[in-house]
């Protein structure tokens, strides 16, 4: 029912340092020259409090690449707008989630209504903010699928980067109206119009269109709310036809149950009316309709045209689909929207409870957080080494970080980490397919053809002098270099196939020191590919440690184990026996260090004196201790577990 | 919740915070004396003495006049401070009165102001019987001042002598080690402490080795060091009775086995600490803010806490377990109310099976193994006592 053919969109994220990886549905998008063609001509209706003219009505999102000030520039449209007092109106105000605001970045899709006075006419302007991380590209997509164009916005600094690029295409698939528009020109190294005309060149966005602002100063807001209201069309829907909304978000209040923020293309709805979520073939009785202004604010009912949200005694996000098409019951419309699929988990680790947690904490806390937020999955897992724990995916390294901040945060649990690894396709020599997350969940070797590794088409947009440089580290990650294209005489956009094991690590980190700081990149899922892997394993005192083992290409083994165990061997303390760190692949060992014994370790004097500072060496000791798992006979540090996120210095 | 008695009998540790030069290795509080005017100290120290003796008021069992090198006080400095001493406390019935010295800072008047006053120990910093070894330590004294100072002391009458020793250091050999341990053997002392050389924070040793200046004794050769000792000392009549301290049968320093036992102790002076009950304060490491701070009438404590249960437990672990004898299960349930078994859970078995650990009804102890690497020990036990649910109190008899 809600299936379509898709692509998966990687990219990632310049202020966080991490790379992040989401779907795009290019299917699962409706275009709109399709909605708008089955879609009948407007009538008019009636004009009551609430029910707009659709003709005042513009429905548009903001996509950027991070940092761009797209939070910032939502900032000005809501206060420029009377939407929000200035007494309200905190830094950010789409930003709600509190680790949305301290990360500085929009997590989930959020939205306003926001009045707008134009040539004596009063216009609604529905705004809904996007995140800018690509982990969360599920998230625009849900939210173009509701408007009728975007902003496109660059940074009068930094110009068109790879997100920008992912963010318009986007835009571009779902045939919305687009409008550059160039940010942060108040800066003094801006380059506003040489930004434009790249953005031109990259994008095929008129330059000689593009409206210049500063989110931070406000300069340019009255044109670009102008250029909303003349360029992005109206959107069009019967109110008088059969109800037809697109379900594009829902959220759990901690009071009301769920919220489902909807954007209505036919029809309308009012409080007390029986809906009927179609794909889930579920009915629920309206209980309140209202629109973000940004503040919900009850409305008497929501029509063609309009994006607002309702409750309806829906207890659990399990009971929704995001992408579902909402109807009324008694008189259902007969078109099902196209929908969406529900994000794909390609980055997977382990959550154990950490000090002083408990399994079962962890699994509330994980049980509660995933009734809020479902964009993860996870299952029971076990480790010989680690005890009983979760198996957990996610969009991308981002995604897992803050998902593992939450739980700490929100659900009060330690929660302890095990290396990322992505998803492999196993051959059987039986000819059945599997998917495994885990090297430990490799099959024994004699029942397997081939290993297939996810790869992705990546974009590397960096300055013309480091091309060089790329290029090698591109190698390096066995990448395989597609094109080469100049977007301005010094910028140059470079595309690559790669492993997507090979990036989730550390490759952002390195394109950033290699570019100087000014490379970006952004990938997308590709397939998954035959590869020479094999699974490593690390043993610890002659005994393999199952959370270690990672599944490499033949090639980059013996570097790889290597440089694992030289971090495993700065990462365990010295015990009273040697400990010999070996890597192997099946009984081959390819690498090996040992960890020296300590013969002696005592404190040669303690009096009087000297007991509170020596008790404040055991208190952390002690502590230390609580965070190690005693594998064998060796203890080894919560650290240790992530050493393969890091194998180089 | 039984405790200790909060008036004693109780040890007394005075702190004179002066040494002539500050050693490259030493990480005790002290100031060069130079041309410095020590009364104002001293007095504040007298002060001190007496508004704690005061609060206290129970029985001083030991006193341990420390530093700093008590000795370097100019004579009529040094009776002053004692003076005051056998004002405050009964010296007469004191179990032991020992003061530190410095080889070369003790002569005949000296001695005889230490006798005349009650003192009945005296520990001296010899440290090394090399001349080389001594320089590298920045010490004062040459191999030849030792023998003269244990004889001046005897001629006056101290019948308890300890010499501290080092091992470890840089360019020792095992061999130099055993022939330290000789000559202080051959001096017929009735106490050695034998330290290994520790690299303490924020010394000038420990930015020398960060350096690359100096470098520090094999950790192997250390080991065979510290093994010898017990051998060679015990052949001598020396019996081991904590981690670093070797005394001849009756001889333990009985002051600092109230430390190791976690028994009551009062500091005074710059940098003292004391424990009371559950009370632990230490006073400030400044000399002028010392004084200024006692001449306003008040405490110069740097920090004072209320031991919880938890820090109880890991200063038991942290001073007990240095001595032969062990954690005292019975001192243990009277402190907290809890049998240490109960608090430790398997790991005393686990370290017994490793050969690290001796257990009894009545001990928890380290074997000689055990004491090589006490700081592992220490750190499972802790680790253990923090995981356990507390246990219902167990009456004391």
């Amino acid at each position: 029912m809600l299936s379509f053919p898709r692509t998966a969109l990687f990219a990632y994220d310049a202020g966080l340092a991490t790379w992040r990886l989401l779907f795009r549905t290019r299917e699962a998008i409706p275009s709109q020259t399709e909605v708008r063609g089955r879609l009948a001509v407007p009538t008019r209706f009636d004009r009551k409090v609430d029910m707009a003219d659709l003709s005042l009505i513009r429905n548009f999102s903001i996509v950027a690449h991070i940092d761009h000030g797209k939070s910032t520039l939502a900032d000005r449209i809501l206060e420029r707008t009377g939407a929000v007092t200035a007494r309200e109106l905190r830094a950010q105000f789409l930003d709600d989630m509190d680790l949305e605001r301290e990360m500085g970045i929009t997590i989930k899709a959020n939205r306003a209504t926001v009045p707008y006075k134009f040539e004596g006419k009063e216009y609604m302007l529905n705004l809904i903010d996007t995140p800018g991380h690509v982990d969360f590209h599920y998230e625009v997509s849900r939210a173009l699928a509701a408007c009728e164009g975007v902003l496109v916005l660059v940074d009068a600094t930094q110009g068109v980067q790879a997100q920008t690029v992912a963010n318009a295409y986007l835009a571009m698939e779902s045939d919305l109206e687009m409008i550059l528009v160039i940010n942060k020109i108040d800066l003094p190294a801006a380059q506003a119009e040489d930004r434009a005309l790249e953005a031109e060149q990259v994008l095929g966005l008129d330059a000689s269109e593009a409206i210049f602002t500063s989110g931070k100063t406000g300069e340019g807001i009255d044109e670009l709310f102008e250029s909303i209201i003349k360029n992005i069309p109206p959107p069009k829907g019967d109110r008088n036809a059969k109800l037809k909304g697109l379900i594009y978000d829902a959220k759990s209040d901690p009071h009301r149950g769920i919220v489902c923020h909807t954007r209505v293309f036919d029809g309308s709805f009012k409080r007390g009316d029986k809906i009927r979520l179609m794909a889930c073939e579920r009915e629920f009785i309206v209980t309140d309709v209202g629109k973000f202004k940004p503040k919900p604010t009850s409305i008497e009912s929501l029509g063609a045209g309009e994006v607002g949200y309702f409750f309806a005694g829906i207890k659990t996000l399990a009971d929704v689909n995001i992408g579902d098409t909402l109807t009324l019951s008694a008189n259902p419309t007969d078109e099902l929207l196209p929908g969406y699929e529900a994000p794909q988990q390609m980055v997977f680790c382990d959550f154990y409870p950490g000090i002083g947690s408990t399994t079962d904490q962890l699994r509330n806390a994980m049980e509660t957080l995933w009734l809020n937020d479902s964009s993860f999955t996870y299952q029971t897992a076990s480790s010989d080494a680690l005890g009983i724990g979760f198996r957990c995916g996610f969009l991308g390294l981002l995604h897992m970080r803050i998902i593992q901040e939450r739980l700490e945060r929100e659900g009060d649990v330690a929660v302890m980490q095990t290396a990322p690894t992505v998803t492999y396709e196993i051959l059987l020599k039986d000819g059945t397919i599997t998917k495994i997350e885990s090297p430990s969940e490799l099959p024994d070797l004699s029942h397997i053809e081939e290993i297939r590794e996810p790869f992705v088409d990546g974009q590397l947009i960096v300055p013309a002098e480091f091309v060089g440089a790329v290029m090698q580290l591109a190698m390096d990650r066995r990448g395989r270099h597609k094109k080469t294209e100049y977007l301005s005489p010094t910028r140059v956009m470079m595309t690559y196939e790669l492993p997507l094991c090979e990036i989730i690590y550390d490759f952002y980190d390195k394109l950033k020191s290699c570019t100087k700081g000014y490379g970006t990149a952004d990938y997308h899922m590709k397939d998954f590919e035959k590869g020479d892997l094999i699974k490593m394993d690390i043993l610890v005192n002659g005994g393999p440690v199952d959370a270690l083992s990672v599944i490499v290409h033949r090639d980059k083994a013996q570097w790889r184990g290597r440089k694992l165990i030289e971090r495993l061997k700065k990462e365990i303390d010295r015990h009273q026996f040697e400990i010999p760190l070996q890597a192997a692949i099946g009984a081959k060992i390819i690498a090996r260090e040992t960890i020296r014994a300590f013969r002696k370790d005592v404190t040669a004097k303690c009096y009087g004196g000297d007991i509170s500072r020596k008790r404040k060496l055991l208190e952390k000791q002690k502590e230390g201790k609580k965070r190690m798992r005693t594998v064998g006979n060796v203890e080894i540090p919560q650290e240790a577990f992530l050493s393969i996120l890091d194998p180089e210095d | 919740m039984p405790d200790a008695p909060d008036d004693g009998p109780y040890g007394l540790y005075i702190h004179t915070p002066f040494c002539e030069t500050k050693c490259g290795y030493c990480d005790f509080y002290s100031v060069a004396m130079k041309d410095r005017d020590t009364a104002p100290v001293v007095s504040a120290i007298i002060a001190e003495l007496r508004s704690r003796v005061d609060e206290f008021g129970g029985p001083v069992r030991t006193i341990f006049l420390g530093g700093g090198t008590p000795t370097v006080l100019p004579t009529s400095e040094l009776s002053r401070l004692l003076d005051l001493v056998e004002d405050c406390v009964d010296v007469g019935s004191l179990e032991e009165f020992t003061v530190e010295a410095n080889p070369a800072t003790v002569d005949d008047p000296t001695a005889k102001t230490l006798v005349d006053h009650g003192v009945t120990r005296v520990s001296m910093g010899a440290q090394s019987f090399f001349a080389d070894e001594l320089a590298t330590l920045e010490r004062l004294h040459t191999p030849d001042d030792i023998a003269p100072s244990v004889e001046t002391l005897r001629r006056n009458g101290i019948k308890n002598i300890n010499l501290d020793l080092i091992f470890g250091i840089p360019g020792q050999t095992a061999k130099r080690w055993t022939e330290s341990l000789q000559r202080a053997i051959e001096l017929n002392v009735e106490h050695v402490a034998c330290y290994g050389l520790t690299y303490e924070p924020a010394t000038r040793l420990t930015a020398q080795r960060n350096a690359g200046t100096v470098i520090p004794c094999d950790e192997d050769i250390e080991t065979d060091m510290f093994v010898q000792t017990r051998e060679i000392l015990a052949e001598a009549g020396f019996v081991r009775y904590e981690i670093s301290n070797f005394a001849k049968p009756a001889f333990e320093c009985k002051h600092n086995l109230i430390y190791w036992r976690n028994e009551p102790y009062i500091g005074v002076g710059p940098s003292a600490a004391g424990c009371v009950g559950r009370r632990r304060y230490k006073n400030i490491s400044d000399i002028n803010g010392y004084v200024r701070r006692v001449a306003e009438g008040g405490r110069a404590e740097a920090e004072s806490e209320e031991l919880s249960r938890d820090m109880l437990i890991l200063e038991i672990i942290l001073m007990q377990l240095r001595l032969v004898e062990g954690i005292s299960v019975a001192s243990f349930q009277a402190r907290l109310g809890e049998s240490p078994f109960s608090v430790f859970g398997d790991t005393p078995f686990r370290l017994v099976e490793q050969g690290l650990v001796e257990k009894s009804d009545t001990r928890i102890a380290l074997t000689e193994s055990g004491m090589l690497v006490a700081n592992a020990v220490m750190a499972n036990l802790a680790a253990a006592s923090g995981h356990v649910e507390r246990s219902l109190p167990i009456i004391p008899q």
